[in-house]
């Protein structure tokens, strides 16, 4: 008889979080916020209301202590299309860069556990989430590269779809993400893909669901159309909590909904499990 | 090159005018294109999981003597049919008979001819409640693994992931006056400016005519039209669509198997990269 392993202690997070900007009270329910204690809490009020992570606080979330090594950081978008409305749209890349952020997907490898994985996050910040050719790009050779190497996988996504200002080919980017998809699943490498608020249209529609586990926030809106553009279309009334994490749930669309305090935990012990 | 002694670079059409004809209600069907290339053509039905989606067709037709697989968006041509097919807004039900039928065709070595022509995946609550999400997600992925030749053509609109799911091929060819999106100008401007009625200048940003997806380097070929397009002629229009499509599946029959694919893979993983070598060669407008 071998005694069980103990597990390994995994923290709720792998460093500390950045600040992030929040509301006075709690959209969830109405009370008011103490940002460090939310902080502490991986920014989940007490009532279960999840504020919204950038990826810098997804990297800080889920990487252990010291160990991200970022990948493709300096792939960077451009105006190809001479976008011009409403407003110039590499105006737009610049006031994000200005801000920090650095595209709407970052990639990388870091430990999770103590076990090395590829990890890649979207970030709703910048424009939208939005699957652009560069975040297409540092998605695909992320996962061409965790093919070949077999590292585990991990996918955090935050986004409404493909990204309008680079038209057709931002487009493009769905097939050329679930091409790199077919490649880890052939090569056998786990792939979790955790899905938060809000993950829509091309994203939901390209590798977000297609992986081996599926796991969902608690409250994230997941869907391909998003609820403003179902009503103006069919002018359907949609029921409370419709494209819902537990309507997915409901529909077998995800395998669970995690709450986040959770989220770390679970994904060491799915690395110790999937080989 | 076309035998109507006009190249679709030297169309004064305005942007709206093309969205306009890629969408008119006369405008030849992709039922239109397939009796005409198989007169043999028995159309199959089914997911075999769930329905079967009307909003698409697929079938088995003799073509250039070679049995080949047909699908093809059919939006409709009364309003009864209209609504039987949905207008070409396929549910996910669609996107799974697609990629039976592909798979159907891989057992027995068929060819695949695509043609796309929808506005759209469903926008609709049944299609979110159906997971259509995942079920275009599957069949982007599936595709790439079809083991036999497939040619995709835009004939009318292809409009968002939903022609997507329609359209990863060997190659992608297009009509003069289709289109090709991320989003329909009206789902644009409701995006960006939360109005849908500033489509037409959506559509001017969009770069979604032929000629822009033809320089983007986003399909290989660009089918002349009939003068006065598509639904003037539609036996010519068949004629010539034909030719390109066998022309390039004809090349492709060639390939060994795992080269296909791998061509396949290296088709879409570097399709933008024309564009970021030459940046900014912005709108022809």
């Amino acid at each position: 008889m071998v005694a069980a392993k103990k597990p390994a202690e995994v923290r709720i997070t792998g460093a500390k979080l950045p600040p992030i900007p929040l509301p006075t009270n709690c959209p969830g329910c109405g009370v008011s916020l103490d940002h460090e204690v939310l902080r502490r809490h991986a920014y989940v009020c007490a009532c279960g209301h999840h504020f919204r992570l950038g990826a810098d606080a997804w990297i800080a979330l889920i990487a252990d202590r010291g160990t991200w090594k970022e990948r493709y950081g300096d792939v960077r978008s451009h105006d190809l299309l001479n976008w011009k409305v409403p407003k110039p749209y590499q105006v737009t890349l610049d006031q994000l860069r200005d801000e920090g952020l650095n595209e709407a997907v970052r990639t990388g490898t870091c430990a999770l556990g103590g076990r090395e994985i590829w990890l890649a996050t979207f970030d709703f910040r910048f424009v939208g989430g939005t699957l652009s050719i560069v975040a297409g790009e540092r998605l695909a050779r992320g996962m061409e590269q965790a093919a070949a190497s077999g590292l585990p996988y991990v996918l955090v996504t935050a986004s409404g779809g493909a990204r309008m200002q680079e038209g057709v080919l931002a487009l493009m980017q769905m097939a050329k993400v679930n091409a790199a998809v077919g490649r880890l699943d052939v090569a056998r490498v786990p792939f979790f893909s955790v899905l938060t608020d809000p993950t829509f249209g091309g994203t939901a529609a390209s590798l977000a669901l297609l992986a081996d586990i599926n796991i969902a926030e608690p409250g994230a809106a997941i869907g391909f159309t998003g609820p403003r553009v179902i009503k103006q279309a069919t002018y359907a009334d949609l029921p409370p909590g419709f494209q819902s994490a537990d309507f997915q749930l409901a529909r077998g669309q995800v395998d669970m909904v995690v709450p986040r305090p959770e989220l770390r935990r679970l994904l060491a012990h799915l690395l110790e499990v999937y080989p | 090159m076309t035998t109507h002694g006009r190249r679709p670079d030297e169309t004064t059409l305005t942007v709206w005018q093309v969205v306009e004809l890629a969408r008119h209600p006369d405008r030849p069907y992709s039922l239109d294109y397939i009796r005409r290339m198989a007169p043999d053509f028995i159309e199959l039905h089914g997911d075999r999981i769930s329905g079967d989606d009307p909003a698409l067709a697929g079938g088995i037709g003799t073509w250039h003597g070679r049995p080949t697989m047909f699908l093809g968006h059919q939006k409709g041509r009364s309003l009864k049919e209209r609504v039987a097919r949905n207008w070409g807004m396929m549910h996910p039900e669609g996107y799974r008979k697609a990629i039976r039928l592909a798979q159907h065709a891989a057992k027995f070595n068929f060819p695949i001819i695509s043609l796309i022509d929808t506005p759209g995946a469903y926008p609709g609550a049944g299609a979110e409640e159906r997971g259509i999400a995942a079920a275009i997600a599957r069949a982007i992925m599936e595709w790439f693994r079809i083991p036999v030749p497939i040619v995709a053509a835009v004939i009318g609109e292809g409009g968002s992931g939903g022609a997507l799911g329609m359209g990863v091929a060997d190659r992608v060819i297009m009509l003069e006056n289709s289109i090709y999106s991320v989003a329909s100008p009206e789902a644009a401007a409701s995006i960006v400016w939360r109005d849908n009625t500033r489509k037409v200048e959506a559509a001017e940003q969009l770069q979604l005519t032929s000629r822009d997806l033809l320089a983007m380097g986003v399909v290989e070929e660009v089918v002349p039209e009939p003068e006065g397009s598509a639904r003037t002629d539609y036996e010519a229009t068949a004629v010539a669509l034909d030719e390109a499509l066998y022309r390039h599946l004809n090349q492709l029959l060639k390939q060994p198997t795992d080269e296909l694919l791998q061509h396949r893979y290296e088709r879409f993983r570097y399709i933008d990269s024309l564009i970021q070598a030459e940046p900014h060669f912005g709108p022809k407008i």
